[in-house]
Order: C-alpha cells, then sequence, then structure tokens
C-alpha cells in the first residue's frame, strides 16, 4: 500500500511574532501537523524573494511565510515594506505557473499560538491536496 | 578531390542514406530566425538562409557541458571520485554550414589541440562531426570573409563543399572524409562541364560582392603595447554594455568556465560558456580584477581576435568574418571599424 | 520621423563651448542600416556626429549610474523616466544633468522590417515623414511606420519626457484608449500548467548571454544576483530551472521601477520577449499602489515605501 503524500512545507518565522507563536503553540501541547520545517529570521522584511525561490527549487511542495502584524513589527515598519513585496512576488509566481495554494502569507503573534494552530492545520490541507510540486525542482543541471 | 552532381529531387534520398551512418544536424527554423538543430526523421535542412543566428560551434563546444560527476553519499562505495559523464559516441553531421563557420573550427582547434595539452571534450565533439557545407551565393552586406584571408566558397574546414545550382547542389569533396562520403553515392553523377563553370561563376560573383572592408596586413606588425595604449579605445567602448551577445554569437570565441553544482548528495562538474564582457570573468580569489573597467574588457577583446591571436600563432586574426556581432550588437559597436582604426594605427 | 539632429548638435556645441558640460550622450549613425550607436562627445568640433531618426532605441540613461562628470544626454520619454529612477536611487545628482527631452513618436523595430521583408536584405532605410523607405539589391518599398513600432511603443502613454532641462522639439499628443496590459490578461486567463508551458516556451531559446540585464538602465548592481556563490542562487548553465530563475528574478528586482523601455528585448539576439515578465508587475504596481516609475521626481519607489492600508487581502 502506498504512503499518502506527506508535503514539505518550508516556513519563515519571524523571530518576535510568529516564532514565539510557534513555541507558544508547543508549549501549550497544541496538535499540528507536522510537515513544516521552520526557518527563524529577524522579521518579515528580512525575507528576500530569493529564499521562496530557493524552496521551490530544492524540492518544497509549499512555502509559508509570517509575521507581526502590521503597526507591532519589532522594528517599525519591516513588515509594512515586507507586504508589498509578499504581494508583488505571489503575483508575478502565480503568473509564470505554480498553482496558488503553494505560497501562503500569514500575521500570527507571539500570543497567537492556536492562530499558529488554525493556520498551520489550513496550509498544510491546501498543499496536501495539490500534490507534489511538479514544476521548478532544481536538481542536477539538465544540458548537453 | 572528387566531386558530384546531386539533383533536388533526390537530394532527401541522399540525406536518408547519410542517415545511416550519422546523426545529422541542419539549419531548421525557429521562429523567426534558422539555427541548427537535429534534423527528425523525414525532415530535411532549411537552407532558405543567408546564416544561422547562433553559430554551429555549439555542437562541437555546447553551452552547457556535463564533464564529470561524483557521488557524495557515504553508503557509496565510489563516493568522492570524479567520474566521467559518458560520452555520446553517434557520428554526427553538420548540414548546411557556412564557410565562415567551418573555418572558425579550424582557428580554434589551435586553442583545444596543442603540443602540450588536449581538450579531450572539444576534441570528441569536433573528431565526431563531418562537415558538409554550403557555399553562399547571396552574401550579406556585413559579410567580410574575404578580409580576413577566406572566402564564400573557401573549402578549408569542410569535408565537402555544396554550391546552389539551382536545380542541383555541386559537391565538392575537401577531405579524405568528404571524398569517401561522395564515391559511389548513387544518387550523386559525374558534374557536367557547365556544372563546374555555373560553379565557378557563382564564386566568382559571390567574391565580387565582397570588396574588402577590412585592412588586416599592418596588424601583425603594430607594436604591442603602443597599440594596447592608443587614444582611440576610449571612443571605441563607450557605447558598449558588456552584454555579451558578440561573444556568445562568434564562431571564434571558446572561453568557458567550469563549475561544481551539488543537490544533495550528487554532483556534477560542468562546463558552460564564459565572456570576457563580463567583469566576473577575471575576478581573482584575492578581489582583485585586473578587467574591472569596461575598456580594458573592450579592449581586450579586439586585440585577442586582431592582435594577440595573428602574434602568438602566425594564423592570421581570428575572425572569419560572419558579421554575427555586427549585425546583432545592441549598440552597433562594429568589428570592421575597429579592426580598421587598430590596422591604421600609426605609434608614435 | 521627428528632425531632431540640428537641434542636438545646435545644443550639444552651446554647452559644451560654454563649458557647461563635460560631456554630451547621444547617438551617431549607425554603420549599418536601422541601428544607431550611443556617442560621447567631449568637444564642440565633434558634435557633427550627432545624429536622431527612429532607430535610436538604446536607453541612454543605461549609461548614468556613478559617473561623476557633468553631462548632457538625450532622454525620450521613457528615458527620461529612468533618469528619474536613477536619482530617486542616488546614482546620479540632478546638478550633474542637463536634460535633452526628446519628444517621441516611437522607436522601429527593425526585425520586424526584417520580417516584412521576408528574407530580402535591406540595405539602406530612409524615413519620410511617417514612411519608411527600403531598400535593397533589387527592391525599394514604401512603408508607413506605424507597422513597425517598437512593442513597447505601440502602447506608450509616456511620449513626452517625465523631466528635462531643454526640449528639442513641440511636445507630442500622448496616446489615449491604450490597454497596456492585453498580453498579461491574456496569460492570466489560462489554468497553471498552461501558463507554465507559456513560459517554458518563451524561455526556451534563452543562451544566458545577459545582453537583456545590461541593457537594462536599473540593472547596475555591482555584483549581480548571477555572479554570487555564496550561496549561489541559480547556477549559470542552460537548465530551464535556471534560466526561468534568472528572467523571474532580474524581472522582480525591476518592480515598481522598470518604465517598459524596451531595452531588454531589443538587445535580446535569439528575440525573447522578456517584456512579459515585467509587464505582470507593472500592472500590479499600478492596481495595488497606483505607482508608475520614473513619473514624479519626489518620494520613493513602491517597494520603498508604504501605506498603513496597503491591500493584504492575501494574507491569513
Amino acid at each position: 500500500m502506498s504512503e499518502p503524500f506527506e508535503p514539505k512545507i518550508i516556513a519563515f518565522f519571524c523571530n518576535w511574532c510568529t516564532y514565539g507563536g510557534a513555541d507558544l503553540a508547543g508549549v501549550s501541547r497544541l496538535q499540528y501537523p507536522p510537515n513544516i520545517r521552520a526557518i527563524r529570521i529577524p522579521c518579515s522584511g528580512r525575507l528576500d524573494p530569493k529564499f521562496i525561490l530557493s524552496a521551490f527549487r530544492r524540492g518544497a511542495d509549499g512555502v509559508w511565510v509570517s509575521g507581526c502584524h502590521p503597526g507591532d513589527c519589532h522594528y517599525i515598519a519591516g513588515n509594512y515594506y515586507a507586504r508589498r513585496k509578499f504581494a508583488l512576488f505571489k503575483g508575478l509566481l502565480e503568473h509564470m505557473g505554480i498553482e496558488p495554494g503553494r505560497l501562503h502569507f500569514s500575521w500570527v503573534s507571539s500570543a497567537e499560538a492556536t492562530k499558529f494552530q488554525q493556520v498551520v492545520t489550513e496550509v498544510t490541507g491546501i498543499v496536501k491536496a495539490l500534490g507534489p510540486a511538479p514544476h521548478y525542482i532544481k536538481k542536477l543541471a539538465e544540458v548537453a | 578531390m572528387i566531386a558530384r552532381t546531386i539533383a533536388k529531387s533526390v537530394f532527401s534520398e541522399w540525406l536518408s542514406l547519410l542517415r545511416k551512418s550519422f546523426r545529422l544536424i541542419g539549419p531548421v527554423r525557429q521562429g523567426d530566425q534558422i539555427n541548427f538543430a537535429p534534423l527528425a526523421e523525414g525532415e530535411g535542412p532549411d537552407l532558405s538562409f543567408q546564416n544561422t543566428r547562433l553559430s554551429p560551434k555549439e555542437w562541437v563546444q555546447p553551452a552547457s557541458e556535463r564533464l564529470f560527476q561524483f557521488s557524495l553519499d557515504p553508503a557509496n562505495t565510489e563516493a568522492h571520485i570524479l567520474k566521467e559523464v559518458p560520452w555520446d559516441e553517434t557520428p554526427r553531421l553538420l548540414l548546411g554550414v557556412r564557410p565562415c563557420d567551418a573555418r572558425a573550427l579550424n582557428l580554434v582547434r589551435i586553442n583545444f589541440e596543442t603540443p602540450e595539452y588536449t581538450d579531450p571534450w572539444w576534441k570528441h565533439g569536433r573528431d565526431t562531426m563531418t562537415l558538409i557545407g554550403l557555399g553562399c551565393n547571396q552574401p550579406c552586406s556585413t559579410c567580410f570573409c574575404t578580409s580576413v584571408g577566406s572566402g564564400p566558397f573557401d573549402p578549408v574546414g569542410l569535408d565537402i563543399l555544396l554550391t546552389d545550382l539551382g536545380s542541383a547542389f555541386l559537391a565538392q569533396a575537401a577531405t579524405e572524409k568528404g571524398a569517401a562520403l561522395l564515391q559511389g553515392v548513387p544518387q550523386g553523377t559525374e558534374p557536367s562541364a557547365s556544372d563546374q563553370s555555373q560553379a565557378e561563376t557563382l564564386k566568382k560573383e559571390a567574391e565580387q560582392a565582397l570588396p574588402p572592408q577590412v585592412a588586416v596586413d599592418r596588424l601583425k606588425d603594430q607594436p604591442l603595447l603602443p597599440l594596447f595604449n592608443a587614444p582611440f579605445w576610449d571612443e571605441v567602448q563607450f557605447a558598449c554594455i558588456n552584454c555579451g551577445t558578440c561573444t556568445y554569437l562568434c564562431p571564434t570565441c571558446w572561453c568557458f568556465d567550469i563549475q561544481d553544482e551539488v543537490s544533495g548528495t550528487e554532483g556534477l562538474r560542468m562546463r558552460n560558456w564564459d565572456s570576457c564582457m563580463y567583469p566576473l570573468f577575471t575576478l581573482h580569489g584575492s578581489g582583485h580584477n585586473p578587467r574591472d573597467q569596461k575598456l580594458q574588457r573592450v579592449r581586450q577583446r579586439f586585440m585577442h581576435k586582431l592582435k594577440y591571436y595573428v602574434d602568438k600563432y602566425g594564423n592570421g586574426v581570428a575572425c572569419v568574418g560572419c558579421g554575427r556581432c555586427v549585425q546583432f550588437c545592441p549598440v552597433n559597436i562594429d568589428i570592421r571599424r575597429v579592426c580598421n582604426l587598430m590596422n591604421a594605427f600609426q605609434a608614435n | 520621423m521627428l528632425t531632431y539632429t540640428n537641434k542636438i548638435q545646435e545644443l550639444a556645441k552651446r554647452l559644451l563651448t560654454e563649458g557647461k558640460v563635460d560631456l554630451v550622450i547621444g547617438y551617431r549613425q549607425g554603420t549599418i542600416p536601422m541601428m544607431n550607436e550611443p556617442v560621447q562627445v567631449k568637444s564642440a568640433d565633434q558634435t557633427d556626429q550627432l545624429y536622431w531618426d527612429s532607430f535610436c532605441g538604446v536607453n541612454l540613461a543605461n549609461y548614468l549610474p556613478r559617473r561623476t562628470e557633468r553631462i548632457a544626454i538625450v532622454a525620450k520619454g521613457c528615458d527620461s523616466r529612468n533618469i528619474v529612477v536613477h536619482l530617486q536611487e542616488g546614482q546620479v545628482k540632478r546638478e550633474q544633468l542637463v536634460i535633452l527631452g526628446a519628444p517621441c513618436q516611437g522607436m522601429l523595430d527593425r526585425r520586424k522590417v526584417w520580417g516584412r521583408l521576408d528574407g530580402l536584405e535591406p540595405l539602406k532605410a530612409l524615413e519620410d515623414g511617417q514612411q519608411l523607405i527600403v531598400e535593397g539589391k533589387g527592391f525599394k518599398q514604401s512603408f508607413d511606420r506605424s507597422e513597425f513600432l517598437q512593442d513597447n511603443c505601440a502602447i506608450c502613454t509616456h511620449r513626452n519626457p517625465a523631466l528635462y532641462d531643454e526640449l528639442l522639439g513641440d511636445l507630442v499628443p500622448e496616446q489615449g484608449g491604450v490597454d497596456r496590459y492585453t498580453d498579461v490578461r491574456a496569460i492570466e486567463k489560462l489554468d497553471p500548467e498552461a501558463r507554465w508551458q507559456y513560459f517554458e516556451e518563451l524561455l526556451a531559446p534563452c543562451i544566458r548571454c545577459y545582453a537583456c540585464r545590461n541593457a537594462c538602465p536599473l540593472c547596475y548592481c555591482p555584483t549581480c544576483f548571477v555572479d554570487e556563490s555564496r550561496p549561489q542562487w541559480v547556477g549559470k548553465g542552460l537548465d530551464q530551472s535556471d534560466i526561468r530563475t534568472f528572467h523571474f528574478l532580474r524581472a522582480f528586482h525591476c518592480a515598481g521601477r522598470c518604465t517598459d523601455c524596451g531595452a531588454c528585448e531589443r538587445a535580446c539576439p535569439v528575440g525573447i520577449k522578456v517584456r512579459q515578465f515585467t509587464k505582470k508587475l507593472e500592472k500590479d504596481v499600478w492596481d495595488r499602489y497606483q505607482f508608475e516609475a520614473g513619473i514624479v521626481l519626489e518620494g520613493r519607489p513602491p517597494l520603498d515605501a508604504f501605506r498603513p492600508d496597503d491591500q493584504e487581502e492575501f494574507i491569513k
């Protein structure tokens, strides 16, 4: 019997908010799917779009980026800049053929453990339903 | 050397015969341009072109070529050993190559097969390639092969030279390999005297359509350092945007970059075309870059092609006059103009 | 055809003689039909090589970043917008520049002329008003220039320079009722797999020569992301995934900055329509942030700014 597909989701969490929220969810023993691999960045504004592309190139089935709510950024305005970057990046990525359900963004604060649980469950469900990412994986160069 | 007339009505029969021994690569229409690509079964070459956009050098030296592969998996007993990527030994036939591009492969061979060193990949690519060329009845206005020691019907570098006579091709062998191919070709007939004279006329007319535009006679004797420091380089380099188009389209540019790419526990050592137009090309590990200014890079390309190669090999300039860089440089830097400037330069 | 040649020469001569600028950046007539070469003129006695016609498609703003001289520069509508972007990004100072604004009726694409001639080689192309007269061996044909407008010029809505010190001619009427995004919308209608295939075919001829990047006035990074090795973001070879990553990221680096000058498409030796990436970003920047690059000098580019109420419908 074949194993059900378990997606690999790379998750970029800002250190001050979402990472704290994830931590609180763990300490509170909230159950959630184990498919995410968390990467901690100081602020959602640190997220370079190249990180998202690198994740897909290395075989991620989904990518999730989460940071502080607007107005709550530890560095005052990092997430405001990030918001614009995310919008344009998602637009271009989907324009070129990556399915809309593979890239997700959220604002989760360090107190929102239950929201964290909800979002991770939702994201995992959506990516799982899409199946393995068919495109954009770079293994070894396919050339002459 | 033997010659045969092959009527166009039986040309595809001849191709089918050749297909038994070779993989055929010929000019194929791709959008608004014609490039060399493998000919599918039953597909003939599209010979309605002056020249292909990309030169055929990619069929001898691919733009991205895998050299070695290796494993880093500790469970693999052959881990950490560079293993050669197996070569494709299928003989290939490049059909419809222009004399300038064929000659370019000869010029480049001097670099890849020296008395001390041989580049085995290049050599393999070249040795498994047979060249059937097509002479240029209608050279482009940007061609200048006659100025650099070649011509529209120059057989150097070709195994067979085809001349388009209208309803037939005159196929002339230029090497033993070509002669062997033409020997006993059922579709070929002994060329008539009028075939021969028509070919001669076409050749003369094509050569006359290419009066010398570029002077190269004084390049060898130009003293090197004064030419290097000549004041005209400042004017020549301004427009250049170091885009690399010239180097990538040029049939005699050969520079490459070798790099390892690793994915998980598997790795690949590959070689890609590289260009002296990029600053990264000469960046040292220490951070020093001897050609970090655009003027130095622009000057380097012309000096290499038109002076260093001349001095080093005594084989004329490393340019075959195909005219691709003239046509496609986005800012119209014209090698013909620069060569004339270099040739005419008077060192004080 | 707009005859600015004399005006350019006259202004250049005056500015150089009066010592107002150290050099003039303009065009000189090319050595092959339908091409012109960017030129730097440093002395008043060399100004008669300056030239203008409808094949001056090169974006001269490409030559400005990090120059320190006082420069007079010929700038069409799109070029002048790139100069504004350079000023906003600190690549050159306003005091250095004397912008010779060229109200433009669109540049012509020589590849379209070649296509129309279907194999005949043009040896000469001259303009006469709205006509382009092309001559070669045994033929001479006259065409309406509108057949050959560069793709970006056909939909241009900023023909007049956004910033200038001198004008080379009268302002031209801007095109009205232009839909700049028909091609973007056509792709938006496709499902993800069809979109993926569309871009696979678009990028198949790419040989990673970087002509698009080098022709772009916005690409002035001392070390381009493709040349970074620690970490290496994208491979250097012709693997399809690498090719796509390069074009994607290059376009994204131009988000909110691209003026659709068409230099990238014009430079590509294999004729790839690379504007298909930047057009989508341009549309999104307009829809979301009501911003067009290089129109006003004040303010910051959209990715260097924010509004507290920016749209966030896609964020959970």
